[in-house]
């Protein structure tokens, strides 16, 4: 009969279903949460990773930074490293706080990136924009710019910061206003990763973007001074004094570093240790710069004593700023 | 004959891979016609054709003196009745009547004077407020009635409004249908399968076959006399048998089968003819005993035969014989009982001449 | 569950009366039996969930969400743009619907079929299509900036036309089952009573495929207001319920977005079940002289 072989086939299925996805059986699962920017280097380091141990699997997901953190903390998901855009949402979101346990006590910096605006040839002067005439430009009627959100995402209050920096540094007090009459709430998303498919597709001219992205996704980029793209940590004093308004306050321009943690709870701390090594490591530092990155080496890390012996070797202390 | 309520002149249509090809009918005031046929012969098509639903490729329909041929459905007064009489299911029995006035545009209200007069005229006012899956068939019937003459139309069209229901509720409704016929004097086509809605209902016929009318005309003329063995077959004549021409005297004929003589009344049968088919109904088939002296039957056919079987159908039955040809009598059971038939005896068959119809072979 | 209402209204709609079995009630079958097990699995199924969503919320926290003039916004957005997207489904929708029952043509089979695609397509692709043809320099999107100002790239008309994409196959396809199940014998004899072909469709056909056709814009209406991958493609601002929701949780965690996520369920369960109940009223006003 045709149904006594149906059902157990569909019982096989459901528990196919139910196991788990590790592969080989013995071999141990890695689970890596990173900032959607990380995407592209942290799978090139996940594929390094794999070589050296043969028997992980390393499972990486990713997604706005907050987004991750909170699946650690509100999903109560177990990650065993979380790679975020902004150092800040670790120790924000993760460290102990009034009525919350500590779901990491610790965070190394381990590179840098910029703010900048991506386009493509078809966008509205595309042809002519230079690092010199950008802000003018943009400011433009007619001219569509995409950002993300300020009130969830650090690209989105990095770009008010930057427009806040780049109107003192151009003596142009009304730059960001102007520019962004170009970029209204409908040209926002939680993410401006999700708004390349629009900047490709001539929905919008410009995207308020890392560097990494532009690089990585082959879009083109305006080269924006060191002074304004929030790239260089030598240059924190100066950042400060560009400021974001967002639902949460007002946010004062830090560079921009990413910063990597183990979670408390993490499954696999040993193995996850040696993961960030690599990370820090000259390896795992080509691979950041390749994408995009500013490399920052030797790492720069926050509670070091509370980090595992062999990334606490390869971390300085925090720059006070 | 009265100027034709209906004309039907030589219409013909392609619908598909079916087509109607040189449809001509023609009906008197207050005539009855069957369209009678096997399933896809055509007589629904024809039947849609008249009501407008379907565009003549050639030909024309006039209803009532007037042209109808390009005019839609709503315009050409005509009360279509389908299988299972196509009451509206949302609409109570009134406001499936008061439908035939609003429809036309005549009266609005299902509690109007109008619908009420047809309501009691056809003895549902009691239903007014009913919906139609509560009604028996009967009563299905008479709202469906009250609902097309609310239309006021010039000619009833019905398509096998039977066709679902029990042998016995159709004798009922069947009675009650011919009773209203014949009362409101409202020209009718009837299409249907069945023979005895065309013997009951109907003054005249037409047998339709792939698109085809084969044989039209006063119902009693068709049935004894078939133009071809397919109309001999559909409306029912039980034996058709192959015969020889022996000889012929006037309009009398002399057939043989195998070696018996048969007399048949011919007139109208080509000289010529050498090979015929010979149509017999059952019920003209005469038996007697054995011992029974001949009726006076002076120029009749007389033979002994021997009895097959007796096949009892209700109130009648069916003797099926041989005597070097078979040949199946229809009668009552109450005859056959008083014969004494039992397979294997015998019986005299008795057959007037004129009940022989002659086909050409 | 859906369907076999459907089915169940379309006999009514068109065959003889369906007997009633009281005494099967009174002593289930096995069949009965299994099937009322396995479907309460299926309810557990759907019921539990939601309800541990709902009944995990403290009454301090529905009332604080509620009161956020954001929160809704976002709702009566929500609200609003899926009954547009309903009402454009039943202008678009039903035709075609009608068309697909009615017409016999050769592709007929593919027609069907295309209009299911919505529902295979993942809603993230659903949103960049859509952003492709609509979009500023889109082939529809382009002409409708320039000569009607419609933009379809962070406005309501946008968030229409994203819920309407993914939600309307379920209006044309109930739509199709309730047009087939009218007989067309009683069309035709509405026609021969005298009315042209649209007073048919309007006082025979629909009136008979009227629950079917509810059904599915209901269905559509759920569907819309559940909608996020495709809309959030093309509309982000203004923030209907669940981009909302979204938002809610990267703000301030999951506490406040389950809040708003209970109070859009309470909500679309009452505007749901009124629309259900508005339509059985209709079913039945439809009939003349009752």
């Amino acid at each position: 009969m045709r149904r006594s072989r149906v059902l157990p086939g569909l019982l096989g299925l459901l528990l196919l279903a139910c196991m788990p996805a590790a592969h080989a059986a013995g071999s141990a699962v890695l689970s890596v949460y990173g900032a959607g920017t990380l995407a592209v280097p942290f799978r090139q380091l996940d594929a390094l990773f794999e070589r050296q141990h043969p028997d992980v699997t390393v499972q990486p997901e990713f997604g706005g930074s907050v987004m991750m953190a909170r699946r650690i903390t509100d999903l109560h998901h177990r990650a065993d490293i979380l790679g975020v855009a902004d150092y800040h949402v670790i120790p924000k979101y993760l460290f102990a706080d009034a009525g919350r346990p500590a779901y990491a006590d610790w965070y190394a910096g381990f590179a840098g990136n910029a703010i900048t605006f991506a386009y493509t040839d078809k966008s509205k002067y595309a042809s002519e924009v230079t690092p010199q005439n950008w802000y003018r430009l943009l400011a433009k009627p007619g001219v569509a710019i995409g950002r993300s959100n300020p009130d969830t995402d650090p690209s989105g209050y990095q770009t008010l910061q930057m427009l806040s920096l780049a109107a003192k540094a151009y003596s142009d007090p009304d730059l960001a206003t102007a520019i962004l009459a170009n970029a209204p709430p409908g040209n926002m998303r939680d993410t401006e990763t999700s708004l390349i498919s629009a900047l490709q597709l001539g929905q919008i001219d410009y995207l308020a973007i890392y560097r990494s992205d532009a690089i990585q996704h082959g879009l083109d980029y305006i080269q924006l001074p060191a002074a304004v793209d929030l790239s260089d940590p030598g240059d924190a004093k100066l950042y400060a004094a560009g400021i974001a308004h967002t639902k949460n306050g007002d946010l004062a321009g830090k560079p921009i570093v990413y910063a990597v943690t183990i979670p408390t709870n993490a499954p696999q701390p040993a193995l996850a240790a040696q993961y960030v090594a690599l990370l820090l490591s000259p390896a795992g530092q080509r691979i950041m710069a390749q994408n995009g990155f500013r490399s920052i080496a030797p790492a720069i890390g926050v509670n070091q004593a509370k980090m595992p012996p062999d990334i606490r070797d390869a971390v300085k202390p925090w720059p006070a700023w | 004959m009265n100027r034709p309520v209906l004309a039907v002149e030589d219409v013909s249509l392609g619908l598909g891979a079916f087509s109607l090809r040189n449809v001509s009918l023609a009906l008197a005031p207050g005539e009855v016609l069957t369209l009678l046929g096997p399933n896809g012969a055509g007589k629904s098509v024809t039947l849609e054709t008249i009501a407008g639903f379907h565009r003549p490729r050639a030909g024309r329909i006039v209803i009532g003196g007037r042209d109808v041929t390009s005019l839609a459905p709503e315009r050409r007064r005509v009360g279509l009745m389908v299988q299972n009489y196509g009451l509206f299911p949302h609409l109570t029995v009134a406001a499936n009547v008061a439908f035939g006035f609003v429809a036309c545009g005549r009266a609005r209200r299902p509690d109007g004077a109008d619908v009420a007069r047809l309501l009691t005229r056809f003895g549902i006012d009691h239903l007014a407020a009913r919906l139609p899956r509560d009604l028996s068939p009967g009563e299905k019937q008479r709202t469906a009635l009250a609902r097309a003459l609310a239309r006021q139309p010039e000619i009833f069209l019905f398509d096998e409004p039977f066709s679902a229901l029990d042998a016995r509720t159709r004798d009922t409704l069947r009675e009650e249908l011919r009773a209203f016929l014949r009362e409101a004097a409202v020209p009718a086509i009837f299409v249907t399968h069945d023979q005895a809605d065309a013997t009951v209902l109907a003054d005249q016929v037409a047998i339709m076959d792939r698109g085809r009318i084969v044989q039209a005309g006063p119902v009693a003329e068709v049935f004894r006399a078939p133009a071809n063995s397919f109309v001999a077959d559909f409306t029912g004549v039980e034996n058709r048998l192959p015969g020889r021409v022996v000889s012929r005297a006037g309009g009398r004929w002399q057939i043989a089968i195998g070696d018996r003589l048969l007399q048949a009344d011919a007139p109208s049968l080509a000289a010529g003819t050498a090979d015929v088919f010979l149509c017999i109904r059952g019920e003209d088939v005469a038996l007697r005993s054995p011992g029974e002296p001949a009726s006076d039957l002076s120029t009749g056919n007389r033979l002994t035969m021997r009895v097959e079987r007796v096949i009892g159908l209700g109130a009648l039955c069916r003797v099926v014989l041989d005597g070097g040809f078979p040949l199946i009598a229809c009668l009552t059971r109450r005859a056959a009982r008083d014969l004494g038939l039992v397979p294997g005896g015998h019986a005299v068959v008795e057959i007037e001449p004129e009940s022989i119809h002659l086909l050409a072979g | 569950m859906r369907s076999a209402d459907l089915l169940a209204d379309a006999s009514v709609a068109s065959g003889p009366s369906r007997p009633r079995w009281p005494a099967a009630m009174a002593r289930p079958s096995g069949v009965m039996l299994v099937s009322w097990f396995l479907g309460s699995v299926l309810l557990a199924f759907i019921v539990v969930p939601l309800l541990g969503l709902a009944i995990s919320q403290s009454g301090a926290s529905l009332v604080h969400v509620a009161a956020l003039p954001e929160v809704r916004n976002a709702i009566l957005l929500s609200f609003a743009s899926a009954l547009l997207a309903t009402s454009v489904a039943a202008l678009i929708g039903v035709p075609l619907a009608y068309a697909l029952a009615h017409a016999t043509f050769p592709g007929r089979g593919i027609v069907a079929a295309i209009v299911d695609i919505p529902l295979a397509v993942p809603h993230t692709v659903a949103g960049i299509a859509l952003l492709f043809a609509f979009g500023r320099r889109g082939i529809f999107g382009a002409p409708a900036e320039a000569w009607l100002g419609l933009r379809f790239w962070g406005t309501v008309a946008g968030i229409v036309i994203a819920m309407l994409f993914v939600s309307v196959p379920y209006t044309v396809s109930a739509a199709r089952i309730g047009f087939e199940s009218v007989d067309p014998r009683l069309e035709k004899v509405a026609r021969t009573l005298g009315m042209g072909a649209w007073r048919v469709l309007w006082h025979v056909t629909l009136p008979l495929a009227w629950r079917s056709i509810a059904t599915g814009l209901i269905l559509t209406c759920a569907r819309a207001i559940s909608e996020f991958g495709a809309v959030v493609i093309l509309v982000y601002y203004p923030m209907t319920a669940p981009v909302k929701i979204y938002e809610l949780f990267l703000r301030f965690g999951l506490n406040e977005a389950a809040a708003m996520a209970t109070l859009l369920l309470a909500l679309s369960l009452i505007l749901l079940i009124l629309f259900r109940w508005l339509a059985q009223g209709q079913g039945r006003a439809s009939g003349y002289g009752r």
